[in-house]
């Protein structure tokens, strides 16, 4: 797992709680990770009410809404890629980007935790992700 | 704090109070505005607490500080050589450059009372002698870095809320936002102050050491209030 190279290039003591580098964006990359690769775990075991539970508010709203079919059965149908293993995790802020083998999950943090908020995605130049499913 | 003390210290203290006070107005409207852009986009808005530790409210402070530091680096530094004809932001037009040592009191011209660094030689003065732009511009340097840091993390933020791909601080300061951020503040700093020098030829604030006296010719230079 590797934290953002902007992160690791910089030994400014000072100012390390206030870029969310350093000690912390451990803890916290791991609890981003282990959000998602839950997510995809769950996706895996077509453990649709569980993969749910890790969606942010929004993104469960804009899975639900064109059919108006429930999250669990709705995510499940989505055929997101499988995930894998964790290869890099960038955390900012209330942000995370977590990219696996096999798919990359953008994430944001809540009280309750991390849930995903796109998952699915795959890179485009100069443009965001091009993402399966995500918050409006 | 006795009536003298604020008498004496009230430049220093009116001034220091007023910036804790807008640095606390800075926080409460950024956090609210941090926080409106959070529920926009379907997020949980976060504390105050949090949002003082956080890069966004770090770069919005730096990227102010860096530019006012360099300001007046520029302003003490610049001044040495570069004069106006009817400024009291000038030295006198026959006065360009470091000046001797019997002008700036150093060395054997120092009087009883100069700093010990004035009247000895060697390094000790020569760093002394330049102790006030060297501070202001190391504080302008140590802003700009801390700037570029919070505002790589702050960007990155944003960039993973827009479903983007972070940068690094490498490529964040070559970024549109990273010099955007500093010259929309070096060029307000720099018209404030070439205003003030060309704006103190012609006009007066009785009693103020920043004006001229109100009865000073237009082409009186280096003569303040």
């Amino acid at each position: 797992m590797s934290i953002s190279r902007g992160c690791r290039g910089l030994l400014v003591t000072a100012l390390a709680v206030t870029t969310g580098c350093g000690a912390a964006a451990g803890e916290r990359g791991d609890a981003a990770a282990a959000a998602a690769t839950g997510f995809t775990y769950a996706l895996q075991r077509a453990d649709g009410r569980q993969a749910c539970a890790l969606l942010a508010p929004r993104t469960l709203d804009e899975l639900e809404k064109p059919e108006q079919t429930p999250c669990a059965q709705a995510v499940t149908e989505e055929r997101l890629p499988a995930g894998g293993a964790v290869r890099r995790v960038d955390v900012y802020g209330g942000q995370a980007r977590v990219v696996l083998t096999g798919d990359t999950l953008f994430l944001a943090h809540f009280p309750s935790g991390w849930k995903v908020t796109a998952a699915g995605c795959t890179p485009r130049p100069e443009q965001p992700y091009d993402c399966t499913i995500k918050g409006g | 704090m006795t009536p003298r003390f604020l008498r004496e210290n009230g430049l220093s203290l009116a001034f220091g109070t007023g910036f804790l006070l807008a640095l606390c107005g800075q926080a409460i409207a950024g956090h609210a505005d941090f926080n409106n852009a959070l529920v926009s986009d379907g997020m949980e808005p976060i504390g105050l607490g949090a949002y003082l530790t956080s890069s966004d409210f770090a770069v919005d402070v730096t990227e102010n500080w860096q530019s006012e530091y360099l300001q007046f680096f520029l302003y003490i530094f610049v001044t040495v050589w570069l004069l106006q004809r009817g400024s009291p932001e000038s030295k006198e037009l026959d006065k360009a450059g470091p000046e001797s040592d019997e002008d700036q009191l150093v060395g054997e011209h120092a009087p009883a009372d100069a700093p010990r660094w004035a009247r000895v030689g060697g390094w000790r003065q020569a760093v002394y002698s330049r102790s006030l732009a060297l501070v202001m511009g190391g504080i302008f340097l140590l802003s700009w870095l801390a700037q570029s840091v919070t505002g790589t993390a702050a960007y990155n933020e944003q960039q993973l809320r827009d479903l983007q791909a972070p940068v690094g601080w490498t490529q964040y300061i070559t970024a549109a936002d990273f010099w955007n951020r500093t010259f929309q503040n070096w060029q307000s700093e720099l018209l404030a102050v070439a205003s003030m020098v060309v704006l103190s030829i012609y006009l007066r604030q009785r009693g103020s050491p920043e004006s001229k006296p109100v009865g000073a010719a237009h082409t009186a230079t280096g003569v303040e209030g």
